[in-house]
């Protein structure tokens, strides 16, 4: 049933902390995940568990402490912590076997150790370099190609045509070089009166992006906002005018509006819904939902509001304290949740249906009381295919014979 | 049910640059007590407005063009701020919106909670003493006054009985209260441990050494007459070495032995806990008076013998007294009412005459008041509002009108000279600017009507309490007048301290699930996070013991799981205190948990109104199957109904239904004349014309009725 798509994020053991005083703030720790072409991936959990830091990592507004990002088969990410913690473990096991061994082994394991060190400080430069060069290189790659594809035209070419693709080649060589990778990852963000600048008219808004990408030619430019404004249900008048013009919805599609311009094929929406009001929220959920089959976007989708993440969603993060505690889809997990956060969180979405909600009883999740790590610390497993939860094996057993049950009733 | 709020066509507008914004256009509902009331609606809808207008804070820039908000038999549209200051987040709170900018950035978050509870603590202190002094005075007065046959010694006796009852009431109240002390402490113990110890038993306590120290502390407190007597030596002696344990080895204690002491600490304080209040009255009075020490008894006996004692020596002549002076003031008052009756018939001409006569009014008025001041019985608890407001009433009215007849004479000639330069202007062939506004004469006849009214609403109220005269209990009003003397006793003795103000504080944080709440009493703000900052905020709001709780928007900015938690607390605090509850929300997922009634809103106006059953399974208006239909529930795979369009804007409110250019089912008339309220059952009403008997009829949209559908699926299946 499940088909099999490109890959186009990969978040490997993802780990942001944040600095606090002498402490540090785990926001995100160990998380991965992969969304697939085409598929909304939705991220949710309580204010603080780490989603919306997730989000901004993955868009590089923060330098991430470790693991990975890899974005259409290219790592625009990295962190070099758990490099700097292998090389630190090893020097503390070898500092052991280097006192216990006899003279002989002492040489050999030092060599040992320096070639070890030495690997892992390959890999460090490594990672900062695609942390800081990615972009570069990938417009290097852009110019490679388009040197490629046009010079021996070019050579072949005659006369006025001639200097038609020189003209054009220019154009694009230019552009090329500004192409960032990270600009197709582009982000809606929750309120949208504090996202767009009160003193940029709409069309100023919406085009920025292109005008920092190198477009300079104007008709391209309006062309292209219009679009973008029909796309997203507005009509062309409204381009000269300011944010606080329009209401809380249009504010929102004027957002989209920005983040589909660069033509991404990642969007991050965090909380795109939450500050607005309900028939306003359907709104922006049914455009977005167009756009997306429309365009082909792929969206990383971070709300707290469970009925509308499982509205909009395929598959589905649930994140508690920094970590992925269940990763599943949409309609999976709410079928069979296992993990006890995610019970609980489900058992808090308030329906419209006054029987119901007389009835409802939320679970509570105590970390302590529900889990038993006394004895072996849980690491995420793959229960049924596609679902996996963040368990020990004992749970893993419980989980599976649960699963098993509720499949025989 | 009793109603604690009434609101009657209010309707209110906002003065703009642009012209007049009508935000609220003649609403109209009730809020019962213990019940609660969401009001649901877009933004703008005008329902954050209704509640702000209920709490008296308006903007600057808004009109009251009408109707009247009643609390307590009070309209609060009209009353003076300062009457306001003892309603205003005292019988009526409210939970804002926006947590961020409810609270002061600059003051922490513990002193802010206490704040009020100190000012208040110091002003009630006030009141009660006052209180107490005045009515125990005035009782001792009737009750010599009653007393036959009038001698000096019973007169003497009277006296010192009513002496008597300060002392031992103070004697009574100072056990009580250190009574309290120890058994709150054990209490709280009993909870910190049951939560130490389970985390201690898992290894994972956080900052043990501190919380076992203020356990143990908590512990040591408990140790009074009452609470933890016979064990006392015992756990002490634990608490030692308790704290030895701990001292023994800072970095590492011996857990195992820390939690068997702590689980024995526990099962003392348990035990404790179980035992039987003492009757602190009583016993007040016995170690008051009784020169005897207290005889040893089971706790159950010895309140039986101590009830006895006070009865025999003291009670039982102090209510048959009491009664007594009770009666005798109501007779008095009931002549005087009859007499007042009388008076009020006399001097009605006086108001009706076609020429008023300042002086002879204003000389009755005096009069009136006098006679209506004496038939007022003092010794009444309840206040009696129409006649304590009567004389206010009446002379306001007299002063209005003889004010407004100078005034009229000054807008009438304004008006004329103003209509001449108009005239004159238009004769020479000149256009001028604008209209002159004409005079705005106030009609003498119905503030005349005014004061009749004043005058026939006591008459009635006086005839009305004449003829219900015999059914009087006067035993309950015994017994209530003795617990109004002993409330307003405890509120002298029971003085807010800082230090029961933080209690209390810390209390009510960890009431609305602020983990770690003595670390976080002396944070600022911006160190919480918006949920919990939204939680500091309805602690402050429940601090003062409100009547009626406004929530504006309390959960919107905040996740599922604490909006739950929130959810549930609101609720559980309103079963508890018989709170009434006006929600605001957009959300009708969290109405459907919350509300026992439900207004929807839509420009300024309530445009369906039932329980919630009615509203979520019999929606008849078309915007409430909007807002049901534009949300997703956890079944919902069709694209959403969004409602096209925004809301109209109120400084030209639409001719007919505002909701008709956004409506889908819209009829002609929609357009043309505003649907009335059509009452569909008991409970239900409705304004769209869709109910009119010619109406085409209209089914509700297939995502609701499937919805619904699904529900009692649901519904037989939990069944």
């Amino acid at each position: 049933m499940r088909e099999k798509k490109e890959i186009l994020l990969k978040v490997e053991h993802l780990c942001q902390y944040f600095k606090m005083g002498r402490a540090e703030l785990k926001a995100v720790d160990d998380v991965s995940f992969d969304i697939k072409k085409g598929e909304v991936f939705g991220l949710v959990g309580e204010s603080g568990c780490g989603k919306t830091t997730t989000g901004r990592s993955i868009i590089k507004l923060y330098d991430i402490t470790s693991g990975n990002i890899v974005f259409k088969g290219i790592r625009i990410g990295a962190g070099k912590r758990s490099y700097q913690n292998a090389i630190r473990a090893a020097k503390k096991e070898y500092a052991e076997k280097i006192a216990a061994a006899g003279e002989s082994e002492k040489a050999r394991l030092k060599a040992e150790l320096a070639e070890f060190v030495a690997g892992q400080q390959k890999e460090i430069k490594a990672a900062q370099y695609d942390q800081k060069r990615c972009d570069k290189e990938y417009a290097q790659k852009q110019i490679a190609f388009l040197k490629e594809k046009y010079l021996p035209e070019i050579e072949k070419a005659e006369g006025t045509a001639k200097a038609e693709l020189q003209k054009k080649y220019r154009a694009e060589l230019a552009k090329a070089k500004k192409t960032r990778l990270t600009t197709q990852i582009q982000m809606i963000f929750q309120d949208p009166i504090a996202s767009l600048d009160p003193r940029m008219t709409v069309r100023e808004i919406i085009a920025e992006g292109l005008i920092i990408q190198g477009e300079k030619n104007k008709e391209v430019i309006d062309r292209k906002v219009y679009e973008m404004l029909e796309l997203v249900g507005l009509v062309r008048e409204h381009a000269g005018r300011y944010p606080h013009e329009f209401s809380g919805g249009q504010r929102q599609r004027i957002g989209v509006a920005r983040a589909i311009i660069m033509n991404p094929d990642l969007i991050i929406a965090d909380e795109p819904v939450s500050a607005l009001d309900v028939s306003i929220q359907a709104q922006v959920i049914n455009l977005l939902n167009e756009l997306r089959h429309k365009m082909g976007l792929t969206i990383l989708f971070v709300a707290h509001d469970l009925s509308v993440v499982k509205y909009f969603s395929d598959r589905i993060g649930v994140m508690y304290f920094g970590r992925m505690v269940e990763l599943a889809d949409s309609d999976e997990l709410f079928a069979h949740p296992m993990h006890p956060y995610t019970r609980s969180l489900l058992s808090a979405i308030p329906l419209p249906d006054p029987e119901y909600e007389k009835q409802r009883k939320r679970i509570n999740y105590v970390p302590l009381r529900d889990h038993d790590y006394s004895k072996e610390l849980p690491a995420m497993r793959e229960v049924v295919p596609g679902h996996f939860v963040m368990c020990n094996q004992e749970e893993f057993d419980r989980y599976q014979q649960q699963l098993k049950e509720s499949q025989s009733e | 049910m009793e109603k604690k709020l009434q609101v009657r066509d209010l309707t209110i507008s906002f003065r703009t640059t642009d012209g007049k914004v009508q935000a609220v256009r003649g609403i109209n509902f009730d809020l019962n007590r213990g019940e609660t009331l969401a009001i649901v609606g877009e933004s703008g809808s005008g329902k954050s407005v209704t509640s702000k207008a209920i709490l008296g804070i308006l903007a600057g820039n808004s009109i009251i063009e009408g109707g009247e908000i009643i609390y307590d038999g009070k309209d609060l549209l009209k009353i003076s701020e300062e009457e306001f200051h003892t309603i205003r987040g005292d019988k009526i709170a409210m939970i804002f919106q926006d947590p961020m900018s409810s609270l002061n950035p600059i003051v922490k978050i513990g002193r802010q909670l206490t704040e009020a509870m100190i000012l208040k603590g110091k002003a009630r202190q006030r009141e009660s003493r006052k209180n107490f002094n005045s009515y125990i005075a005035m009782l001792e007065k009737r009750m010599i006054e009653a007393n036959e046959p009038k001698t000096a010694e019973r007169a003497a006796e009277i006296k010192k009985k009513c002496k008597d009852f300060d002392t031992f009431e103070r004697e009574h109240l100072k056990l009580e209260n250190s009574y309290n002390v120890a058994h709150e402490a054990a209490l709280d113990a009993c909870s910190d441990l049951d939560e130490l110890i389970f985390e201690i038993s898992k290894n994972a306590a956080k900052d043990m050494n501190e919380r076992v120290k203020r356990v143990l502390g908590l512990a040591a407190e408990s140790v009074s007459e009452y609470v933890v007597k016979e064990d006392a030596p015992k756990l002490t002696a634990l608490i030692g070495e308790a704290k030895q344990t701990l001292s023994a080895s800072k970095k590492n204690p011996d857990t195992a032995l820390l939690g068997k002491k702590l689980s024995e600490i526990r099962d003392i304080l348990t035990k404790a806990l179980a035992l039987k209040q003492p009757n602190f009255l009583a016993l007040g009075y016995y170690t008051a008076f009784a020169k005897e020490p207290l005889p040893k008894l089971p706790v159950e006996q010895l309140n039986a013998a101590l009830r006895k004692y006070l009865d025999e020596h003291y009670m039982l002549d102090f209510i048959r007294d009491a009664k007594q002076a009770l009666m005798f003031s109501a007779d008095a008052s009931y002549r005087e009412k009859e007499k007042v009756i009388g008076l009020l018939k006399k001097y009605r001409g006086v108001y009706e005459k076609e020429q008023l006569d300042k002086k002879e009014c204003l000389e009755t008025c005096k009069l009136l008041s006098a006679e209506v001041e004496k038939s007022i019985d003092q010794m009444e608890i309840s206040k009696d509002s129409v006649a304590y407001t009567f004389s206010a009433g009446l002379k306001s009215e007299i002063e209005k009108y003889f004010e407004a007849i100078g005034n009229n004479e000054r807008e009438e000639k304004r008006f004329a000279k103003r209509q001449a330069k108009y005239q004159a202007k238009i004769a020479k062939g000149r256009e001028p600017e604008g209209v002159p506004a004409p005079a705005s004469v106030i009609d003498l006849e119905l503030v005349r009507a005014d004061m009749l009214r004043q005058i026939d609403r006591l008459s009635a109220h006086y005839e009305a309490k004449l003829a219900v005269r015999k059914e009087r209990d006067f035993d309950a009003e015994t017994i209530a007048v003795i617990d109004y003397l002993k409330a307003n006793a405890s509120g002298v003795v029971n003085k807010v301290t800082k230090r029961k103000a933080k209690n209390r504080a810390i209390k009510l944080m960890e009431e609305v699930g602020i983990p770690e709440a003595r670390r976080r009493y002396n944070q600022y703000p911006f160190e919480f996070s918006g949920g919990m900052r939204q939680r500091i905020v309805i602690a402050i709001a429940l601090a003062a013991d409100p009547d009626i709780l406004i929530c504006d928007e309390p959960t919107t900015a905040l996740d599922v799981t604490i909006q739950s938690q929130i959810l549930e607390l609101i609720n559980g605090i309103k079963e508890k205190k018989k709170l009434s509850v006006i929600f605001i929300t957009h959300d009708l997922g969290v109405v459907a948990n919350m509300a026992d009634r439900i207004a929807v809103m839509y420009a300024g106006k309530i445009v369906e109104y039932g329980t919630a059953a009615d509203i979520f399974y019999e929606s008849a208006h078309p915007y409430t199957w909007a807002l049901l239909s534009s949300m997703p529930d956890l079944d919902t795979n069709d694209k959403l109904d969004a409602i096209p369009g925004t809301p109209p804007n109120m400084i030209y409110p639409p001719e007919g239904d505002a909701f008709a250019a956004r409506n889908k089912y819209a009829m002609k008339i929609d357009f043309v004349r505003q649907p009335p309220m059509f009452q569909i059952s008991d409970s239900h009403y409705a304004a769209t014309w869709l109910l009119h008997p010619d109406a085409p009829k209209v089914d509700r949209p297939k995502g609701i009725t499937d919805r619904i559908a699904r529900m009692k699926e649901r519904g037989k299946q939990d069944a």
